[in-house]
């Protein structure tokens, strides 16, 4: 069992989605994500195991070597498309409740703002590390991310800007969802940001990579 | 006809053989200013012309010339996306303050990448560099920029999540975009680099994010770099400078801007990942360090603040050579124009 989890956590750090699939090149034709999450269930190994023992760590490698300047977003980007295939073939212990996920984290980049890598990023990261994401995109209003906490009220919420200009709006976000629910945990991520000015707006936390909010609740 | 709200000194005039001192790492006989883009109200500002005027093909270039003039520039850029010139088609980009990365994509396949309509770098009004001689003041010349780089322009065709994926899946297809993205750009800047009215060319190729480079530095030395490396050749071969603006983390490349891609100088610095006087301290010796304040120290600071820093930074320049006062990047029109002109009106303290 050791040896399958371990041989799924390695194809998801370097990115092998299935057997087809010809990156990389030092895994032609070797079995995949897939295959191997369908060996793992078929094997009647626990999904929660499958997943904390298997994919999530495939997961946390790669987070740490992009963390360390080792891995670049390509590598992040077919690291989650092995971990989301495999996830399909999971997906039906998730909704029987036999896997549980660690929280809930609302995200999305605030108003005015339409970049969305960063914030990509941090959802496939959090999604690896066994979270629920809800994704609200990008340009998100205030009231946007007071109606997610409304509907997930245990969530934490992430909030992503690239410009100077948008990177202001985030203060009005914290206030509005600190109104509604002041234990609510509000994280700040973006290039213009610093811990200085999440400490200015009320943040609870700057993050300056993905991994990194991870690595916060872990 | 409005106020002009600035003149770098009564007797000020160009000469771009100031900044070409820059360019080769040496100093000017006085400070130099660079910037990449200013924004059109302090254009109207500083032209004394507050709206555009398009009545004649010449007369928006015209305007925005007076305005690098009486700013106190040796040069004024001109950008492809205001001549008619080398374009590549989009899709269509949603805009707020900014635009996704993955949004307005063409090409997703070989089918979408043979059926995209190429444009022909060869056609366009490149007349245009030529004629704005009659309009330039004794000693400006014009600095070029391109319609985006070879990474900028894949990225918008393809997006960037998709053609982060199709690098690692297809790469003869990545390869074959790539290909004919920068041949159609190496084309461009063969036309304009020879031409009397250019002085230097920028290639604007945005590579970086905050903390790395956007693909690996050998995805970007197999795709991205032979084809800049071909542009600055023939930059040079016109007798030309070439100015690199690249946005974002750049440290584990920058050995191949200046060793291996030969440019001359290097523009776009953010305070959140290498300060500016950083940068200077770092590369300064070895290329051209243009530009630097950062934006956001330019939007938020005071302009007493933003004056001691351009000062520190002209001191510097002075001292060591190879540098050129201006922005991190350019000057929206969220920059508050009284910080913008404390940056500049630095030079006036030399």
């Amino acid at each position: 069992m050791d040896k399958l989890l371990e041989q799924l956590a390695h194809v998801v750090e370097v990115g092998k989605i299935d057997k087809n699939t010809p990156y990389p090149p030092e895994l032609k034709d070797k079995d995949g994500a897939s295959e191997l999450t369908l060996q793992a269930i078929a094997q009647k190994i626990d999904p929660q195991k499958i997943l904390n023992n298997g994919l999530m760590p495939g997961m946390k490698r790669i987070g740490e070597k992009f963390s360390r300047g080792e891995a670049f977003i390509p590598n992040m980007l077919i690291a989650a498309k092995a971990m989301n295939t495999a996830m399909v073939h999971l997906r039906p212990f998730f909704l029987a409740g036999s896997i549980k996920p660690k929280g809930t984290l609302v995200l999305g980049t605030v108003k005015g703002d339409l970049h969305d890598i960063g914030k990509n990023l941090v959802k496939m990261i959090m999604k690896g590390d066994g979270w629920n994401v809800v994704d609200l995109g990008t340009d998100v209003s205030s009231e946007k991310f007071v109606q997610a906490l409304d509907e997930n009220p245990q969530c934490i919420i992430g909030l992503s800007a690239l410009l100077t200009t948008t990177m202001l709006s985030m203060e009005d976000v914290i206030k509005a969802v600190k109104y509604r629910n002041p234990a609510t945990q509000v994280f700040i991520g973006g290039a213009p940001l610093s811990q200085e000015f999440a400490n200015k707006i009320g943040a609870d936390g700057f993050f300056a990579d993905p991994h990194s909010l991870a690595v916060h609740f872990n | 006809m409005a106020n002009i709200i600035y003149k770098r000194t009564k007797n000020f005039e160009p000469d771009f053989e100031n900044l070409l001192e820059v360019l080769n790492g040496q100093t000017p006989k006085r400070p130099v200013l660079f910037e990449f883009a200013l924004n059109n109200r302090i254009i109207g500002q500083l032209s004394g012309e507050q709206a555009e005027d398009n009545s004649t093909r010449l007369a928006p270039f015209r305007r925005l010339i007076k305005s690098f003039e009486h700013a106190g520039y040796d040069h004024a850029t001109i950008s492809a996306w205001r001549t008619n010139t080398l374009r590549f088609p989009k899709g269509e980009i949603a805009e707020k303050e900014s635009h996704s990365l993955n949004a307005g994509n063409m090409i997703y396949d070989r089918q979408s990448f043979e059926q995209y309509a190429w444009p022909d770098a060869n056609q366009g009004d490149y007349d245009i560099y030529y004629d704005l001689r009659h309009e330039l003041p004794g000693g400006m010349k014009l600095i070029a920029s391109g319609n985006g780089g070879v990474l900028e322009n894949v990225i918008d065709l393809v997006g960037f999540e998709n053609i982060s994926m199709m690098s690692m899946l297809d790469e003869e297809l990545t390869t074959e975009i790539f290909n004919a993205v920068g041949s159609r750009l190496l084309t461009f800047y063969k036309i304009i680099a020879p031409i009397e009215t250019i002085g230097a060319c920028i290639v604007n190729d945005d590579w970086g994010f905050k903390n790395q480079t956007m693909f690996s530095p050998n995805m970007l030395r197999r795709w991205v770099f032979p084809w800049h490396k071909k542009i600055v050749s023939a930059i040079h071969k016109a007798g030309k400078k070439a100015i690199l603006h690249s946005c974002g983390q750049l440290k584990d490349v920058m050995d191949d801007v200046i060793d291996d891609q030969n440019y001359d100088a290097k523009h776009s610095f953010e305070d959140q990942i290498t300060p500016i006087e950083t940068a200077y301290k770092n590369w300064g010796s070895r290329i051209a360090i243009l530009g630097g304040i950062d934006m956001d120290f330019l939007a938020r600071h005071t302009p007493k603040e933003i004056l001691q820093r351009s000062k520190l930074m002209i001191a510097k320049g002075i001292e060591n050579g190879g540098y050129a006062l201006g922005s991190g990047n350019s000057i929206p029109d969220y920059i508050p124009d009284e910080n913008y002109l404390a940056m500049i009106s630095a030079v006036n303290l030399f």
